[in-house]
């Protein structure tokens, strides 16, 4: 008893030396300071991107036909498949499963709105779909973690040249499409950066230009450089709508207590709810 | 405000028949929808669902024509936000309201399609709509001049 109490004191013992010689010495946190007056002051002079901004399709769909990305060979012969499958009625269905269209595919094909915020060391991109899609680009000078977990957005920084908002993207899913339309796109495949420069057209400050620069060495022979263009909305009734992927995967209905509730409703490949029989 | 709607819509009626050739959805292309067919749907809407990211209306169809059996049909059309900015709102169309509907059926046969355009049989009024609608800043001021 006596042998088994002494075991157990020892292990114990050794247990606690090394939980202590394994903990890696404190670091001090980083902190999000505070915001000072100074700094919501220097907001006011930024350019003013209020408003809510929609996309300009048609310039996709121009751009879909004339800027094509510089795929590899691999990545061309999958495009080709995907416009001649579209041009046939059967659509490849790139975003149809309400995950993010993500990076870059949000910039390049969205058909829905979004609202730009700006807060201090932050400018955040707001959209009106995937379940309220969201863009963080933080611009208190921090840098890129090391080794940033992937994410739908990936991880930006920016930083403001004149009333040009400059992004640096890394950190992305390898998953996310580059795409050129809604059925049409490669995943980047990993390692992909993408450097925007965002501003108002000085000749018209109600349209927003987007000129990206997309690297992706997986599936792009060398950096693609596009524009995208938004066009601002300032009729309070087109103000952003909650925008949940999901809620079209459901019908509203009764429960047996007469609860209103939601239950989930059929679609086909294509994304379409599945019509009566 | 009348005249106004009715500009909005004859405005994005020719803007829709323009932007006919091209995908109109909101997350996938709908070449699965046959736009060389166009077909009329009479009947009474049963069901209307407001929602992303596509916006559904249930009509049920009581003239048969050709390729277009009578029964429930399930119409998709794009996201809320675009049609409010082709000028729909979430009451446009409801429940129980006689409609004429032209509607580009799936091309498996099954009665599924995509809305080109929506009459309501008691009034006459007319909707459509583009996604293309907003390709401009301040489509609202615009239509207000």
């Amino acid at each position: 008893m006596k042998h088994e109490l002494r075991a157990i004191l020892l292990a114990t013992l050794a247990f606690a030396i090394g939980t202590v010689q394994a903990a890696a010495p404190a670091e001090k946190p980083v902190l999000n300071p505070a915001p000072t007056a100074k700094d919501w002051a220097d907001i006011a002079k930024l350019p003013d991107w209020s408003g809510v901004w929609t996309p300009n399709i048609s310039d996709q769909d121009r751009k879909a036909r004339s800027d094509m990305p510089p795929w590899t060979a691999k990545g061309m012969e999958q495009v080709q498949w995907q416009l001649a499958e579209e041009k046939a009625g059967r659509p490849p269905p790139l975003f149809v499963n309400c995950l993010p269209e993500a990076m870059p595919g949000w910039m390049l094909v969205s058909h829905n709105s979004m609202e730009v915020l700006f807060t201090p060391g932050r400018v955040t991109m707001l959209g009106e779909s995937d379940g309220g899609r969201l863009r963080r680009i933080y611009t208190d000078g921090r840098k890129h973690p090391a080794d940033p977990d992937p994410t739908f957005h990936g991880h930006s920084t920016g930083h403001w040249e004149g009333d040009t908002l400059v992004v640096d993207t890394v950190g992305v899913h390898p998953q996310t499409y580059i795409s050129i339309s809604e059925a049409a796109g490669v995943p980047n495949n990993g390692d992909m950066h993408i450097k925007e420069r965002i501003f108002l057209d000085p000749k018209n400050k109600d349209t927003m230009i987007f000129e990206m620069e997309i690297t992706a060495p997986k599936v792009l022979t060398r950096t693609w450089k596009t524009t995208r263009i938004w066009y601002r909305q300032r009729a309070q009734k087109y103000d952003i709508i909650e925008g949940v992927c999901s809620e079209g995967y459901f019908r509203p209905d009764k429960d047996k207590w007469g609860n209103d509730i939601f239950v989930p409703i059929q679609h086909d490949v294509g994304g379409n709810r599945i019509p009566p029989k | 405000m009348k005249t106004s709607l009715r500009k909005t819509v004859v405005c994005s009626a020719l803007l829709g028949l323009a932007a006919a050739a091209y995908p109109v959805s909101a997350h996938h292309s709908t070449t699965m929808f046959d736009r060389d067919k166009l077909i009329p749907l009479t009947g009474v809407v049963k069901e209307l669902h407001w929602t992303n990211p596509h916006v559904a209306i249930y009509v049920e169809n009581s003239v048969k024509q050709p390729n277009a059996d009578t029964g429930l049909w399930l119409i998709e059309l794009t996201s809320p936000g675009n049609l409010i900015r082709s000028g729909w709102s979430r009451g446009t169309i409801k429940p129980g309201d006689k409609v004429v509907v032209n509607v580009h059926p799936l091309r498996d046969g099954s009665k599924g399609a995509a809305l080109q355009k929506i009459t309501l049989t008691d009034t006459g009024q007319s909707f459509t709509y583009s996604i293309r609608d907003s390709d401009r800043p301040n489509i609202d001021q615009e239509k207000e001049k």
